[in-house]
């Protein structure tokens, strides 16, 4: 994995990369780092302008702009990183079935993929939100049920790509278990393409994700999310131009970072698809 | 030749009528209305609309506290307070010129029990309606209901040859979703919510056209407080009720522009479940709970300034006000409390309206102020259907639930009984949310319900607000202001405590 | 045309079609588990203030909520089959006419987005294609890795504070301007029925407020098909018969346009008819934004009522039409791709 910072190329690539390590880093260690609570409200002090004491600002409930921000990068890339997890699970599990039946069932699996594939989530996520009540719970739930095609569709045709192979038919021939050999070489082997698809999603359900808080239905004040807090700045948005422009700033910044790394993924590890060199 | 004299004359007699009303206003609002039924006038979007079109027999006129005759001349009760009979005027027509006598009434009334309106809930006890004459009617009770001819005030009253002719199978609702069968000043000429409704002036209403009145009024609905800005701005509308509070503060010292705050009886509560957990159900931690909230800095901070600092429950202006029962922002004596008892640590929960920014806020000061003294707050935004059905069973209620009070008609009952009487808890379907069901207070609420001496019933209710306060069953976050933003050239606009969130157009003209 | 292709249209499509059905059941199932599941109360709703348990208990029945789930669940199939997607209860209207009324606005929107995507991003991509690694490549890129990593509605509020409201090049808000407030519009389509009606001033006002959100609802996909538009048309400027042609003296210009071009668009074409979906479902973020009436502000005001069935309608309606447009987008895909047509 570390593998990657041998394939910055230039500059900007190089400021992509470093922006996510910062970025994780904030995650991690933001809660510890951020100069004030990001939950402590102080109504003698809303709207008040960035300064040294508050670097991004106050926010309607006086609250300090700059760590609700480094408090967001935590919980957006927390739920990001979960979603992602299950839904490229559960995209394996299916693709490998799809992939290893092969005939009828294959068939109808992939037709059946094909099918949601692409599902808008945000109107998903609103009847989701009617039935549980709007909140990260909706918001990642409608998002699992519309993204796990993407990796159904790709991990099995990697599989099918990689099943027939030289040394998957020679460890067949060995002997070595099936389910040994779906987890030892098929997967590990599909992995870096996954890769490649993973990191560019993390730009994708970020917005997403930023865009249920902001209407509503995903997180909710007073959780400092991006989008959620993006909201809540709206209505002074005239005059206290930072509360909307700093967690913007944040989800822009972030969402370029993974989009371009995952560029850079694209390149190194599957040249085929790219054609961008 | 005496065409052209008769023509000459009905042309000016007309103009003459009409001379009382000239200029069209224009009111933006933010939110549709449902629909045009009287059956649902206790939702604020139809009642505005329907307030100059429909008569009552009795009416809150706009800035008063006690009901006045309008469609009634006058009025007795029965020696046992169960039979309340109505003299009719008998110069009141319908919008479509037939006559209005008490089988309109009794017939609205009928409809509106069969069609199960939401408006026959403030009429506790009412059993029917007896025709006597063609102008006199009486309504009978199962037991004396003191507030009773307040609860008239959003009685409707239908014609009934229309109506009943377009009864359909839902006893008219589809019918009069969409169209309307009043007496009014006002008749309504189009309706078409997405775009506006247009009410016009009719002329031959009973009350006469003396004073400055409008010709006609135009209901837009614009839901962008930017766009209401901007419109009011231009000219093109002359009242904007949903700017933001930054906005109206500004147009306070604008020229040509005037801000109304009318004095508002919309309580704003954080209701502490008094039967949720053991640590709820002590009194002495909720008292720690309402000393824990400024309401001194929401005024001021959230709501700008507009509104009136609360003095426990009851709006300070109504009558059978008691001062000083709800506790004062104290947080040092509540963190003394809490430390002294050992309760630092305590996890609470809050249910509100996230989608209602005086709720948010008031949230986040409390959830803060909370933490200071060692208590935990966790808040869960809901829809307001949600959040009402977790108050329907005492295992899923919250341990606080935030809810406005709006009161139908300016009386203590419909304050104090809708929110502390036991018989009315979340769990029997009302909107007692505290859950708070105390004999010796519901027996102070029932007699001063069915009392008609107001001395009496005020006295009563001092003693209520005595007891909410000492048990701290409630933290009164405010008493917002209704605050409207209008053009100079309007005159007339009085806040109408009676019917939240509407207009007294039919008493205002265009300078 | 011989008898193996005829077989073969049966087969793919007829496949097709029955699944798009097998999913439709799929996705009603999935809406009404939704509305069956939804915590809040219809009859309390329903019921209105201080209406006591009784009334409650009565309207529940009345409502049928009392029933068990596969009961429910026929009902509610039956009712869609015949288009009744039920009442909306803030609104008292039956849902399919709410909607009806509100998809041409929603609609406006997203093919003025797609108009602004092709007119800009296929341009933009056979640019950057053809003159790649250069400056003018460096900068449509840099634009491109903006353009898909802005959040859409942080980008609307930025246009509309600072093009519309300090700068007063665009309306605010609204799809008409107040004096144009009561322009009836049979279909909905205001852009079509102002032509129809000869209203040019309407049609004018019209547009002057659907570009603002169009375009901020566009530039994420305007992203998309500029970088896929560049990276095919490189691909295709490197095949045989591009040289061929260049060898035999026709113009850079045809070959670009007539030969590179015309064989990248058909991954373009697909990527594009899937964006008409994603499209559809982000125009909640500019409706609310600027205003505009729309089913996808419709279903979040639903939310905010908890008015399930109303946005059960509106979930119900766009997996409708998504999924169609699928099976549409496949049928088409099969008649222009050889290779599939002969399986």
């Amino acid at each position: 994995m570390f593998k990657i910072f041998n394939y910055l190329r230039n500059p900007i690539e190089i400021a992509a990369m470093s922006f996510i390590v910062l970025i994780t880093l904030i995650a991690l260690i933001g809660p510890l780092v951020a100069p004030h609570d990001p939950y402590e409200a102080n109504f003698h002090n809303t709207f008040s302008a960035p300064s040294f004491e508050y670097i991004f600002g106050t926010d309607a409930a006086g609250r300090d702009v700059f760590s609700r921000v480094l408090f967001g990068a935590k919980l957006t890339l927390a739920t990001t990183l979960f979603i992602i997890f299950i839904v490229s699970s559960i995209g394996i599990f299916i693709g490998i079935i799809s992939a290893l039946s092969g005939g009828i069932i294959d068939n109808l699996l992939m037709r059946f993929t094909d099918i949601w594939l692409g599902f808008p989530p945000l109107i998903l996520a609103l009847g989701f939100a009617a039935s549980f009540g709007a909140g990260m719970k909706a918001a990642i739930l409608a998002l699992i049920f519309t993204w796990w095609p993407n990796y159904a569709r790709l991990s099995r045709a990697l599989i099918i790509e990689t099943k027939d192979k030289e040394f998957i038919l020679s460890a067949k021939a060995m002997g070595v278990s099936d389910l040994r050999i779906i987890f030892s070489h098929l997967i590990p082997n599909a992995f870096d393409v996954l890769f490649v698809q993973i990191s560019l999603d993390v730009a994708a359900v970020i917005l997403v994700i930023s865009g249920l808080s902001f209407i509503g239905v995903g997180a909710q004040i007073p959780l400092a999310e991006w989008g959620a807090m993006i909201a809540d700045g709206r209505s002074a948005m005239s005059k206290a131009w930072w509360v909307v422009f700093f967690p913007g700033l944040a989800i822009l910044l972030t969402a370029i970072s993974f989009n371009l790394i995952g560029d850079v993924l694209r390149r190194e590890l599957d040249p085929n698809l790219s054609g961008n060199k | 030749m005496k065409k052209f004299i008769a023509l000459i004359f009905i042309v000016s007699f007309s103009s003459i009528i009409l001379a009382g009303t000239k200029g069209v206003l224009y009111i933006a609002e933010n939110e549709t209305p449902e629909n045009l039924d009287p059956a649902n006038a206790t939702n604020s979007t139809v009642d505005q609309l329907l307030v100059g079109v429909y008569d009552t027999l009795v009416q809150f006129t706009a800035g008063e506290t006690t009901v006045t005759p309008r469609i009634a001349k006058s009025w007795s009760v029965s020696n046992d307070g169960m039979k309340y009979t109505f003299n009719l005027r008998n110069d009141v027509l319908f919008h479509d010129g037939s006559s209005l006598t008490a089988e309109d009434v009794k017939f609205t009334l009928d409809r509106l029990v069969a069609a199960k309106g939401n408006t026959m809930n403030d009429l506790a006890f009412y059993k029917g309606a007896e025709v006597v004459d063609d102008y006199t009617i009486s309504l009978l009770l199962e037991s004396p209901f003191g507030p009773f001819i307040s609860g008239l005030s959003r009685i409707y009253l239908i014609n009934k040859d229309l109506v009943q002719s377009n009864l359909g199978d839902d006893n008219g609702r589809a019918w009069l979703a969409v169209n309307e069968a009043g007496s009014g000043p006002y008749k309504i000429t189009k309706f078409k919510p997405t775009e506006e409704v247009v009410l016009e002036a009719f002329e031959p209403y009973w009350k006469g056209w003396s004073g400055n009145h409008v010709s006609k009024v135009v209901f837009v609905y614009i839901s962008e407080p930017s766009t209401q800005l901007a419109l009011l701005n231009s000219g093109d509308i002359h009242i904007a009720p949903d700017l933001t509070v930054d906005d109206k503060v500004g147009l306070r010292s604008k020229m040509g522009f005037k801000v109304d705050i009318g004095a508002a009886a919309t309580p704003l509560y954080f209701q502490l479940n008094t039967q949720g957990k053991k640590i709820m159900q002590n009194p002495l931690f909720r008292k720690a709970l309402v000393m824990s909230f400024d309401r001194g800095l929401h005024l001021k901070s959230v709501l700008q300034g507009f509104g009136n600092m609360p003095d426990g429950p009851l709006p300070s202006n109504w009558p059978g006000h008691k001062k000083g029962t709800e506790l004062r922002f104290n947080l040092n004596s509540a963190k003394k409390i809490i430390k002294d008892n050992g309760w630092t640590g305590t996890r609470l929960l809050v249910r509100y309206l996230p989608a209602i920014e005086e709720e948010k806020r008031a949230v986040e000061q409390f959830q803060s102020n909370l933490a200071k003294i060692g208590i935990t707050l966790d808040t869960e935004g809901m829809t307001w259907p949600t959040q009402a059905a977790t108050v329907q069973k005492l295992e899923t209620t919250s341990d606080i639930n935030m809810i406005y009070n709006f009161p139908s008609f300016p009386d203590p009952h419909a304050i104090l009984n809708t929110s502390f009487n036991g018989k009315l808890t979340g769990y029997n379907g009302g909107y007692n949310w505290s859950q708070y069901s105390n004999n010796k207070v519901d027996s102070l609420l029932n007699k001063a319900a069915s009392s008609s001496d107001q001395k009496e019933r005020a006295n009563l209710y001092s003693q209520v607000q005595q007891l909410v306060g000492s048990d701290n069953v409630v933290i009164t976050v405010s008493n917002p202001g209704s605050v409207v933003a209008l053009s100079n050239k309007v005159e007339g606009y009085i806040y109408n405590v009676a019917h939240h969130q509407t207009f007294n157009y039919m008493d205002i003209g265009l300078k | 045309m011989p008898l193996a292709f005829i077989k073969n249209i049966f087969f793919y499509i007829g496949q097709r079609i029955i699944l798009t059905i097998i999913a439709l059941v799929v996705l009603s199932f999935i809406t009404f588990s939704l509305s069956y599941i939804v915590p809040g109360d219809a009859a309390l709703v329903a019921a209105g203030p201080n209406a006591g348990k009784v009334k409650i208990e009565q309207l529940r029945r009345e409502m049928g909520l009392n029933l068990p789930f596969h009961e429910q669940y026929i009902i509610y199939f039956s009712k869609l089959s015949k288009g009744d997607l039920g009442k909306s209860w803030f609104t008292h209207q039956p849902i399919l006419e709410d909607i009806k009324d509100l998809l041409p606005a929603s609609t406006e929107l997203v093919f003025f987005a797609m108009l602004f995507n092709i007119l800009i991003a296929i341009p933009l991509g056979v640019l950057a294609a053809t003159k790649r690694d250069t400056k003018t490549d460096l900068s449509i890129r840099i634009l491109v890795m903006f353009g898909a990593g802005i959040p859409i509605f942080w980008l609307g509020l930025l246009l509309q504070h600072f093009l519309a409201g300090e700068a007063e090049l665009f309306p605010i808000a609204g799809r008409l301007s107040f004096s144009n407030r009561n322009f009836e519009s049979n279909s909905g389509f205001i852009l079509i029925d102002s032509i129809v009606q000869g209203e040019w001033s309407v049609f004018v006002d019209s547009l002057w407020h659907i570009i603002l959100p169009s375009f901020t609802l566009s530039v994420l996909f305007i992203a998309v098909i500029t970088r896929t538009t560049r990276s095919t048309v490189m691909k295709a400027l490197e095949e045989d018969f591009i040289i061929l042609a260049r060898s035999k003296g026709i113009s850079e210009f045809r070959v670009i346009v007539k030969h590179a071009l015309r064989n990248a668009l058909v991954p373009t074409v697909t990527i594009l008819g899937m964006q008409i979906g994603w499209m559809m479902g982000a125009t909640v973020l500019v409706e609310e934004i600027f205003g505009r009436p729309g089913i996808g502000k419709y279903a979040v005001k639903a939310v905010t009522q908890s008015d399930i069935h109303a946005i059960v309608g509106v979930v119900l309606i766009v997996g409708v039409i998504f999924i169609i447009s699928n099976l549409i987008v496949d049928i088409i895909h099969f008649f222009l791709n050889p290779r599939l047509r002969n399986s």
